[in-house]
C-alpha cells in the first residue's frame, strides 16, 4: 500500500516508522527539511520537502497512485485543505487531523466527505475518551471494551498482594475459564505469554474477560474497586475540556489552570467544574485545594514533566487513581516505571487509530496497549477466512500473537485452544508489531 | 561496538553473489570449450560453498546494520570481491602473480578500466567475459544489486545504500530502497541489452557486443581488444558507444523519468544541462584544434573529439585515438576532464558534475558576497537552495580529492619517476577512468608499474569508487571510539 503522510510531527513520524516496518511504501512530506533529514536516515521511506497545501508539492509525492493520504500537520485548516486537494489529485482515501469536535458531528460528515475528507481524527478527543474510560473503571491501568462491553480487556498492575502472583497461565485457566492473560508488560518489554509463563510482581498483565468474570479478575489480582467522586485536573488543555465534557455531572471536578483567560473560558463553558487559577506545580496550592481527598488526579498540562511530577505527588499522598499525559515518547518507559498510575499519549492513540486504515482485513477496532508495544485488533471474520478452517491450537498462529476472545451473536467468549472461529465472529487478537502482517493473512 | 559477526554474515552473502556471477563466466567457457573452464568451476563453487558456510555459521547475528557496520561492509566488500575475483586470472596462469591479478580485478570492479594486460586477444573468452562482467557488477554497485535481490538487507539497507551511493543527491525513485534498487538495475539492464543489440547490428561479434555493452554501461572501459574501440573502424559503432557512454554518465533517475515519458523534467534538470554544456564546449574546442592541426578529416576529427571527451568525462576510458599525439593544448584539455566525472546518481566516477557546479556557483557567489556583505545568497541548484551542510560537504570532498591527488602524485613519483605519467596514473585511478598520461597513456598499459605502485593505485581506485569519505571514515579515530 502506498501512503502519503503530510506533516513530520510526532504523529506523522510515529506513523511513518510503524508503517514502513510493514512493507508499505511511505512518502513523508513536511515544509521543514531538518525534520525530514533525521527520519530519512533512520527509516526506509521517501521524504519530500514541500507544503501540504501546494498542488505542485502534493503532485511531487505521487499522490495519484497512492491509497491513503494522511494530513497530520499541526494546523487543522491546512489538514482539511490538504485532504481536499489530495482527493482532487486522485488519492483513494484521506484522513485529516482536526482540533474541533464540530466536524465530528454526523450531520456534517457527508458534506466533508464531498469535500474529499473521508476520515477525521481528533487526537484530544480520543485521549479524553481513554481518560474517562479509566476513571469509570477503577483498579485497572487500561480498559478496552469490545462491542459495547461484551468482551473486556483489563490491564492490571500485579503487586505483592495478588493471589495469582508467581502462578503460571495454565494454572490461571484452571481457576477460571473466563479469564485469559493475553499480554504482559515486564520491565519495559512486552511478552505475548503462553501456558508456561509466570506472572511476576510488577508485571502489568492484560486480561481478556467477560462482564461475568470481570469481578474475578479484581479478586485474583488483589484489586479493590472503589467509587470515584472527586477529581482534580491540572491543565485546562483541550484534552481536559473534552474530558470534563465526557465525564458529565456525576463527579465533583476541580480544574487548576495557570492562564487567567483560559480559566475564564473554562468557567464559562463548564458549570459542573470548579475552575482554579493557579500553577499546577505549586504544591501548597494543590494541598490547599484538597489533593489528599481526591479520588482521581488527571494531569494534562502541555508539559510532560509537570504531569509526571504531579501524578507522582498525588500517588504519594494517597490518591488512588492518577493519569498523566506524557507526550514525550522518550519519557514513556521511564514514566511507566515511576509508579505514577496510568499514562496516556495522544500521539500513540492517534497513530493506532489511523493505523487500521492501512490494513486489508476488515477491522472494527485497533488499540495500542498503554506502555507496551502490543496492539489489540478487533477483526470481523469474513466467510472463508483462513482462521475459520481449524481450531485455534491447530492454526499455526505466529508466536507473537494470541487470540483473546470472540463475540458471537450477542455473547462474548474467552478463547481457548479448542475454540473454533466462525464467519461473522468479531475476534479480539493481540499481537506485537512484527506479527501484524502474518496475522492479516488469517483474516483475509 | 562494531558487530563483526554481522559484517561477516553480509560479506558471506556477497561472496555467494560473486560465486553466482562467476557461473555466467563458467557458462561462457563451457560454450567456447576453452581451458579456463576448470578455473571458473573451482572458484565459483568455492565462493558459493564458502559464502553459504559463512552465512550458516553467522545465522544468529543480529540484523540491525548500523552506520559503522555499513561503512565497513561497503569498503570491505570491494576488497573481498577483488581478492576472489582475481583467482580465475591466476589459476591458469593468464595473470600469474597476485599483484597484477588483484590490480586488474580491482580496476574491473571499481569500473576504472586500467589494465596490466599486454595481449588481451590471447585470453580465453571466459576470462574476457569475467573481466567485463566484473565491471558491470561494480558499475551499478554490488550493494545496490544485493539490495534488490537479497532479503537480508531489509533493515540495514539504508546505511549500506547511503555508504555506497554517497553522492550529493542520492535520489530515491521509490519510497522503498529495495524497489529503488530494482528499478535502477532494471534501467541498467534495459540500456545494456539495447546497446548490445545495436553493437551487434553494427558489426561487432555477438560476444564482443555483450562484453562492450557491459563495460560501457558501467563506465568501465575494459575492452576485449588491445586497441580498445579503435579496433573497429566503424563510425556507427563509435557513435553508438558515445550515446551509451553519455547515458551511463547521466543520472539514472533522469533516465527513469525519460523512460516514463517525462522529458520536460530531464531538460529542466540543471545538472543535465551543465553535463551537456561541458561536453559540447570541450568537444568544440578539441574539434577545432584537431581541424587546425589537420591530423584527420572533418568527420573523423569531430568523432574522435566527441568520443574522447565523452569517454573521459563519463570516466569510461575507451579510446579511439591516442590523445597524447595531439597538440599539448588539447592533451591538457583532456587531462582537465579527468577531474569532471559523470552526473550524480550515474555509474560514472570522478568528482561529478553536480559537485563541480555547486563549487563554481559557491565561488561565484563569494564574489557577490564581498560586495554585499549582508546579502543572503544561497547556492541554488535546480531552483532549490542547497543546504549549507551539503555545500560544506562538497567543499570538503573537493579539497580531499585534490589533496589525495597531489600527495598521491608525489608519492607515486618515487615508484614512477616521470611526472606526467605519475600524475596521469594517480588521476586516472582516483577518478576511475582508465587511461592516463605518459607511459600509462591510452595505448599503453600498467604492466610496467612496480608492485608497490600497483597496490597504491588499487587503493586509489577504491577510494575514488566510494567517493573518498566512505573509505576515509574508517581511518578516523572517532569511527573506532565508543
Amino acid at each position: 500500500m502506498k501512503v502519503v503522510i503530510a506533516g513530520a510531527g510526532e504523529v506523522g513520524t510515529h506513523l511513518a516508522k510503524m508503517l514502513s516496518k510493514e512493507d508499505h511504501d511511505i512518502v513523508l512530506m513536511d515544509d521543514n527539511p531538518d525534520k525530514l533529514a533525521s527520519i530519512s536516515s533512520e527509516v526506509d521511506l521517501l521524504t519530500i520537502t514541500g507544503s501540504a497545501h501546494s498542488f505542485e508539492d502534493l503532485k511531487e509525492t505521487g499522490l495519484a497512485k497512492a491509497d491513503l493520504f494522511i494530513a497530520v500537520t499541526p494546523y487543522e485548516e491546512r489538514n482539511v485543505l490538504a485532504c481536499s486537494m489530495a482527493k482532487f489529485l486522485g488519492v483513494e482515501r484521506t484522513i485529516a487531523r482536526i482540533n474541533n469536535s464540530e466536524y465530528l458531528q454526523e450531520r456534517y460528515r457527508i458534506k466533508l466527505d464531498r469535500m474529499g475528507i473521508n476520515e477525521l481524527i481528533y487526537p484530544e478527543s480520543l485521549a479524553a475518551k481513554e481518560i474517562v474510560a479509566s476513571i469509570k473503571q477503577t483498579g485497572t491501568r487500561q480498559l478496552i471494551e469490545f462491542s459495547n462491553g461484551k468482551l473486556l480487556l483489563l490491564g492490571v498492575k500485579i503487586r505483592e498482594n495478588a493471589p495469582i502472583l508467581n502462578k503460571t497461565l495454565a494454572e490461571l485457566s484452571y481457576i477460571d475459564e473466563g479469564i485469559l492473560a493475553v499480554a504482559i508488560n515486564r520491565g519495559g518489554e512486552t511478552i505475548i505469554p503462553h501456558g508456561k509463563d509466570y506472572i511476576l510482581n510488577g508485571d502489568i498483565v492484560f486480561f481478556i474477560t467477560t462482564r461475568a468474570s470481570q469481578q474475578k479478575v479484581f479478586e485474583l489480582t488483589g484489586k479493590k474497586q472503589f467509587g470515584i467522586k472527586n477529581i482534580m485536573i491540572i491543565g485546562g488543555s483541550r484534552i481536559a475540556q473534552k474530558t470534563i465534557e465526557k465525564l458529565g455531572d456525576q463527579y465533583r471536578i476541580k480544574v487548576i489552570e495557570n492562564d487567567r483567560e483560559c480559566c475564564e473560558k473554562l468557567a464559562d463553558r463548564f458549570k459542573n467544574a470548579l475552575i482554579i487559577n493557579g500553577d499546577g506545580r505549586n504544591l501548597e496550592l494543590l494541598k490547599e485545594e484538597g489533593l489528599e481527598n481526591m479520588d482521581a488526579f488527571i494531569a494534562v498540562t502541555g508539559n510532560s514533566e509537570t504531569n509526571i511530577l504531579g501524578c507522582h505527588l498525588a500517588k504519594s499522598l494517597g490518591v488512588k487513581r492518577s493519569i498523566a499525559e506524557v507526550e514525550n515518547l522518550a519519557f514513556m518507559d521511564t514514566a511507566e516505571n515511576m509508579d505514577i498510575g496510568s499514562i496516556i499519549n495522544k500521539k500513540l492513540i492517534a497513530a493506532s487509530y489511523i493505523y487500521r486504515f492501512t490494513l486489508n482485513a476488515e477491522i472494527a477496532n485497533v488499540k495500542c496497549l498503554t506502555a507496551s508495544e502490543a496492539e489489540v485488533f478487533e477483526f470481523i471474520v469474513k466467510p472463508n477466512a483462513k482462521i475459520t478452517e481449524k481450531q485455534i491450537k491447530d492454526l499455526d498462529l505466529p508466536e507473537e500473537t494470541k487470540i483473546g476472545g470472540y463475540i458471537r451473536g450477542e455473547q462474548g467468549y474467552v478463547a481457548d485452544g479448542s475454540t473454533q472461529i466462525e464467519a461473522g465472529d468479531r475476534v479480539a487478537v493481540f499481537t506485537l508489531p512484527s506479527g501484524i502482517k502474518k496475522l492479516e493473512k488469517f483474516f483475509k | 561496538m562494531i558487530n563483526l559477526k554481522l559484517i561477516f554474515r553480509v560479506l558471506g552473502f556477497l561472496v555467494l553473489v560473486e560465486g553466482l556471477a562467476m557461473l555466467l563466466a563458467l557458462l561462457v567457457s563451457i560454450i567456447y570449450k576453452e581451458d579456463d573452464l576448470n578455473a571458473f568451476f573451482i572458484i565459483s563453487s568455492g565462493c558459493i560453498v564458502l559464502g553459504l558456510a559463512v552465512v550458516f555459521f553467522t545465522r544468529k547475528s543480529s540484523k540491525k546494520i548500523g552506520k559503522r557496520e555499513g561503512f565497513t561492509i561497503v569498503s570491505l566488500v570491494w576488497i573481498v570481491f577483488s581478492i576472489f575475483g582475481s583467482l580465475p586470472y591466476m589459476i591458469n596462469g593468464y595473470i600469474p602473480d597476485f599483484t597484477n591479478a588483484f590490480f586488474e580485478t580491482m580496476s574491473g570492479f571499481t569500473t576504472t578500466g586500467s589494465s596490466i594486460l599486454r595481449d588481451i586477444e590471447a585470453l580465453p573468452h571466459g576470462i574476457l567475459f569475467w573481466r567485463s562482467i566484473s565491471q558491470w557488477l561494480g558499475g551499478m554497485g554490488i550493494i545496490v544489486l544485493s539490495l534488490a535481490v537479497l532479503p537480508i538487507f531489509g533493515i540495514g539497507g539504508m546505511q549500506l545504500y547511503a555508504a555506497e551511493v554517497p553522492g550529493p543527491a542520492p535520489d530515491k525513485i521509490s519510497p522503498k530502497i529495495k524497489q529503488t534498487a530494482k528499478m535502477l538495475w532494471g534501467i541498467y539492464l534495459i540500456l545494456t541489452v539495447s546497446e548490445a543489440i545495436l553493437l551487434w547490428v553494427g558489426g561487432m561479434s555477438f560476444f564482443d557486443s555483450i562484453c562492450h555493452s557491459f563495460t560501457t554501461m558501467a563506465t568501465g572501459g575494459f575492452s576485449t581488444k588491445q586497441a580498445s574501440i579503435a579496433h573497429w573502424d566503424s563510425p556507427f559503432i563509435h557513435y553508438v558507444i558515445i550515446i551509451f557512454m553519455f547515458l551511463a554518465g547521466t543520472n539514472f533517475s533522469l533516465t527513469f523519468s525519460a523512460l516514463n515519458g517525462k522529458f520536460i523534467r530531464v531538460f529542466k534538470d540543471e545538472e543535465f544541462k551543465y553535463y551537456i554544456s561541458f561536453i559540447g564546449i570541450f568537444t568544440l574546442i578539441i574539434f577545432a584544434g584537431l581541424l587546425i592541426s589537420q591530423l584527420y578529416g572533418v568527420e573523423k576529427s569531430f568523432r574522435d573529439a566527441l568520443f574522447q571527451v565523452v569517454s573521459i568525462i563519463t570516466t569510461t576510458g575507451y579510446v579511439t585515438a591516442d590523445y597524447l599525439l595531439w597538440h599539448p593544448f588539447l592533451t591538457i584539455l583532456i587531462f582537465s576532464l579527468f577531474f569532471f566525472g559523470g552526473s550524480a546518481g550515474s555509474t560514472g566516477g570522478g568528482i561529478k558534475i553536480m559537485r563541480i557546479v555547486i563549487l563554481l556557483k559557491n565561488s561565484y557567489y563569494e564574489l557577490k558576497r564581498m560586495i554585499h556583505p549582508h546579502a543572503v545568497i544561497p547556492v541554488r541548484f535546480n531552483n532549490h537552495s542547497v543546504d549549507s551542510k551539503i555545500v560544506t560537504n562538497v567543499l570538503a570532498f573537493f579539497i580531499l580529492y585534490f589533496l589525495i591527488f597531489i600527495v598521491g602524485s608525489v608519492i607515486f613519483t618515487i615508484m614512477e619517476p616521470d611526472m606526467p605519467s605519475a600524475m596521469g596514473a594517480v588521476a586516472t585511478c582516483l577518478g576511475n577512468i582508465g587511461p592516463g598520461l605518459g607511459n600509462v597513456g591510452p595505448v599503453e598499459n600498467f604492466y610496467h608499474i612496480a608492485p608497490a605502485g600497483k597496490w597504491f593505485l588499487s587503493g586509489l581506485m577504491l577510494l575514488g569508487r566510494l567517493e573518498l569519505l566512505t573509505v576515509l571514515v574508517l581511518f578516523s579515530p572517532s569511527f573506532w571510539k565508543e
